[in-house]
């Protein structure tokens, strides 16, 4: 089920309404029933396939609890993490990996030959599989009591809000949180809704109405101006910003309905004046789980440069894998590694010059968030781009610079309604950046990051109520109702 | 219990402004969209005095560029066709143009348009405010949308046509063709076949000619050029003419020089300034009817 579907309006109040009406065991039963029905709309056989995830680290995270021996331990959490990453090779890789071995053979000359098999990918497979990965090393680590409780682990699993799309909510945030009965409270409904309502804007208005622009220009670049597909490039830098914090705000904004608190996932990326602070700043609980999980383990930036340089690259190419079973991924990967690496030799430089020659602080700033903005563009091409050849034919289309008139550009008026929406966003995020405003924001608020994405309006329910109803009004007029899927569903 | 009761009445406000913002918005933007030099808006606003009016689909539109109608002929033309507008729709906007602005003295009916069903129903609910026709046309086509637009009134105005109305706020939209001669890999390609028209446009095409005849207008069927010419445009004339009892000015292979086409259906600007120089020669825009043949 899609939180921009009419299926998803109907079971919503239904939920709602259950919920408020249950408390205790039978609350979480009906969470749990509620979370099936709203990922079996999708395609019920992948329920067993959740339901079995669960069951496992449920019962390797009690086994690694009592268990004492070192040596047992370790042999648990291996089988744990080779049951889940194995779940995930398989329905995820399997064809990618496979067909790469193939391709290989082939061009050494051996000739071997591989037929895809036809795996349905079960949609947020990545995200639970991180979700229940990262309980079971917490609790090998013994920084996280194992839940003896199935019902509630399995809850904690398939709560609906962020089971297909995330945010990755650990463990130690969310179980915690299911421990407790959670009265209806009228600040945080409208708080929630508010994040809603923002999500809303940002899908149905902004990314559903570029969607078909860049889809054209990415199908068939070879049809379009340079200028068409530079526009191409940087309404999809937007597209998939709004697409997936849009999802990401919905589903923070219905945990918080619902009296949870499932972080922040992003906080205005596109104002980011380096690649770490953009990490920090982007998919937040993916990238501080990459930190935690992959970047930390495998030594961080202890033990050298050369050592920091490998880590990076292989936090980053992992990183793009995890996206999806393609090479464009993996490139992806590879430019942001490139990128953190390379801001670690250019950084201090930078700092040198700009003190030198007396940069003021502003000018310095809005140059990096135009370069960090642009380097990240050039990497979208390849996330973007359905094969090398295409993310080639979109390179080789912009830097030829042949055609830059704007009057030969099909759907004038849509892109400019996009580029308007765009700009009323980036306004609106922007207006954080004034720390009186922002101080203000944290101070009406427990969380300890606070975005404006994610915080719109920290203001009475009047002006709250103000704002949602401007919010529908935009989905109204501008909205796209295709019903496109969120994109990072696909991941 | 107090929260709840909050909730109630906090839901009901909200309501209540979405409602009545919705009913003040739309209600401000139409009168926006009215102002426009749109073709539609003109159209819906009233009081045009064309001579002659040209009804059809995007080749309506690429093959009747108005202001060279007006330099031939020294008559005012208005050209009210849109891409993909199929007969049903096309006898909509001609009875809303007949009601609101003064009768041509030559009505063009571009006839491709009658083998097909338009998508154009979605975009036109934008004006369907200000036409009972096109409403009954787009609930029939969107029933649940339909139901959605009356319950908020912005979702109609939320289409192409209204960007394109903003777009044309200042200028008319009449001299709005393509440009662009055939793209080298369009120029070899076989002729193909047509579909033929359907029952339901011959028998919406036959309403509008009646409509135009009670009100004294001389009717031109026409099929506008091809590159190539499709194999069975002969019989799609012959079907057109039994059924309406018009002949049908058969221009499908008159033009034959790709660099007049944007596309194989399309002519350019260079290519409707051929083709209308042509039919003057034919005696088209004369007030005698007797079809060229090619």
């Amino acid at each position: 089920m899609r939180f921009n579907s009419l299926a998803f309006l109907v079971f919503l109040p239904l939920f709602a309404a259950g919920y408020w009406a249950t408390a205790g065991r039978i609350r979480l039963w009906l969470m749990l029933i509620a979370s099936v029905v709203f990922y079996a709309w999708w395609d019920w056989r992948f329920v067993f396939l959740l339901l079995f995830s669960s069951i496992v680290d449920y019962s390797l995270g009690i086994l690694l609890e009592n268990e004492n021996d070192d040596v047992k331990r370790k042999r648990l959490i291996i089988l744990s993490v080779a049951v889940n990453l194995g779940v995930l090779g398989f329905f995820k890789y399997f064809n990618f990996f496979a067909g790469s071995a193939a391709q290989l053979t082939r061009s050494l000359g051996l000739g071997v030959s591989y037929d895809a098999l036809k795996i349905v990918l079960p949609v947020g497979i990545s995200f639970y599989v991180f979700k229940t990965m990262s309980y079971t090393i917490d609790v090998y680590r013994r920084t996280e009591n194992a839940e003896r409780d199935l019902l509630r682990f399995t809850t904690f699993v398939v709560f609906f809000p962020e089971l297909v799309a995330g945010p990755i909510v650990r463990a130690s945030r969310m179980l915690p949180q299911l421990r407790h009965y959670h009265r209806f409270n009228f600040e945080r409904m409208v708080s929630g809704l508010t994040l809603i309502a923002s999500g809303y804007v940002r899908k149905v208005a902004i990314a559903d109405s570029i969607a078909p622009l860049v889809d054209i220009r990415f199908a068939h670049p070879e049809a379009h101006n340079a200028l068409s597909l530079l526009i191409g490039v940087y309404l999809y830098a937007f597209q998939i910003y709004c697409d997936f914090s849009g999802y990401s705000s919905i589903a923070i904004g219905l945990a918080r309905i619902f009296g949870f608190d499932f972080g922040i996932n992003f906080d205005r990326p596109y104002f980011s004046r380096g690649f770490s602070e953009f990490w920090s700043r982007w998919h937040i609980s993916l990238s501080s789980w990459l930190r935690d999980y992959l970047y930390i383990p495998l030594g961080g930036n202890r033990g050298g440069t050369l050592r920091t340089i490998r880590n990076l690259m292989l936090t980053m190419l992992l990183g793009g894998l995890w996206h999806g079973a393609s090479w464009t991924f993996v490139a992806w990967g590879a430019l942001h590694g490139a990128y953190l690496v390379a801001q670690r030799f250019i950084a201090p430089i930078y700092q040198r010059v700009i003190r030198v020659l007396r940069v003021p602080a502003f000018a310095s700033n809005a140059f990096l968030v135009l370069l960090i903005f642009h380097l990240t563009c050039f990497a979208w091409i390849f996330f973007r781009a359905s094969s090398f050849a295409n993310a080639w034919q979109m390179l080789t289309g912009i830097l030829h610079l042949h055609g830059m008139h704007i009057a030969d550009i099909d759907n004038r008026g849509r892109i400019l309604k996009c580029v308007v929406m765009v700009g009323v966003l980036l306004l609106f995020e922007a207006a954080t950046f004034l720390p009186k405003r922002r101080k203000a924001v944290l101070a009406a608020t427990p969380d300890a990051r606070v975005t404006v994405s994610e915080h719109p309006l920290e203001a009475s329910p009047a002006m709250r109520l103000v704002f949602i109803a401007a919010c529908v009004w935009v989905v109204l007029i501008f909205g796209s109702f295709s019903g496109n899927n969120f994109i990072y569903f696909q991941f | 219990m107090r929260d709840a009761r909050r909730a109630s009445i906090w839901f009901a406000a909200l309501v209540a402004v979405i409602i009545g913002g919705d009913r003040l918005l739309s209600w401000t933007l139409s009168r926006v969209l009215v102002r426009s030099q749109f073709r539609y808006s003109r159209l819906y606003r009233g009081g045009n005095d064309a001579g002659i009016l040209i009804l059809g689909d995007s080749r309506g539109v690429h093959s009747f560029y108005a202001p060279a109608i007006e330099e031939l002929t020294g008559l005012r033309a208005f050209n009210a066709s849109y891409n993909s507008m199929s007969m049903r729709i096309a006898e909509a906007v001609l009875m809303d143009y007949l009601d609101r602005n003064q009768a041509p003295k030559l009505a063009i009916i571009e006839v491709t348009s009658l083998a097909f069903e338009g998508e154009l129903t979605s975009e036109l609910r934008t004006y369907a405010e200000f036409s009972p026709r096109l409403s009954a046309l787009y609930d029939e086509a969107h029933p649940s949308a339909a139901v959605a637009g009356r319950a908020f009134h912005l979702l109609n105005l939320n289409s192409g046509f209204y960007l394109e109305a903003l777009h044309y706020m200042r200028r008319s939209d009449q001299d709005w063709i393509n440009h662009s001669a055939m793209p080298p890999e369009l120029r070899n390609a076989a002729p193909v076949r047509w579909r033929l028209p359907t029952p339901e446009n011959l028998t919406a095409l036959n309403r509008m000619i009646a409509a135009l005849r009670n009100r004294g207008v001389e009717v031109r069927l026409v099929l506008a050029p091809y590159c190539p010419a499709p194999s069975n445009m002969g019989e799609f004339a012959q079907v057109v003419e039994r059924s309406s009892g018009l002949p049908v000015w058969n221009y499908s292979g008159a033009v034959r020089d790709p660099e007049e086409f944007a596309d194989t259906v399309h002519l350019n600007e260079r290519g409707s300034r051929a083709l209308l120089a042509m039919m003057k020669r034919d005696g088209f825009f004369g007030m005698t009817e007797h079809p060229a043949r090619f």
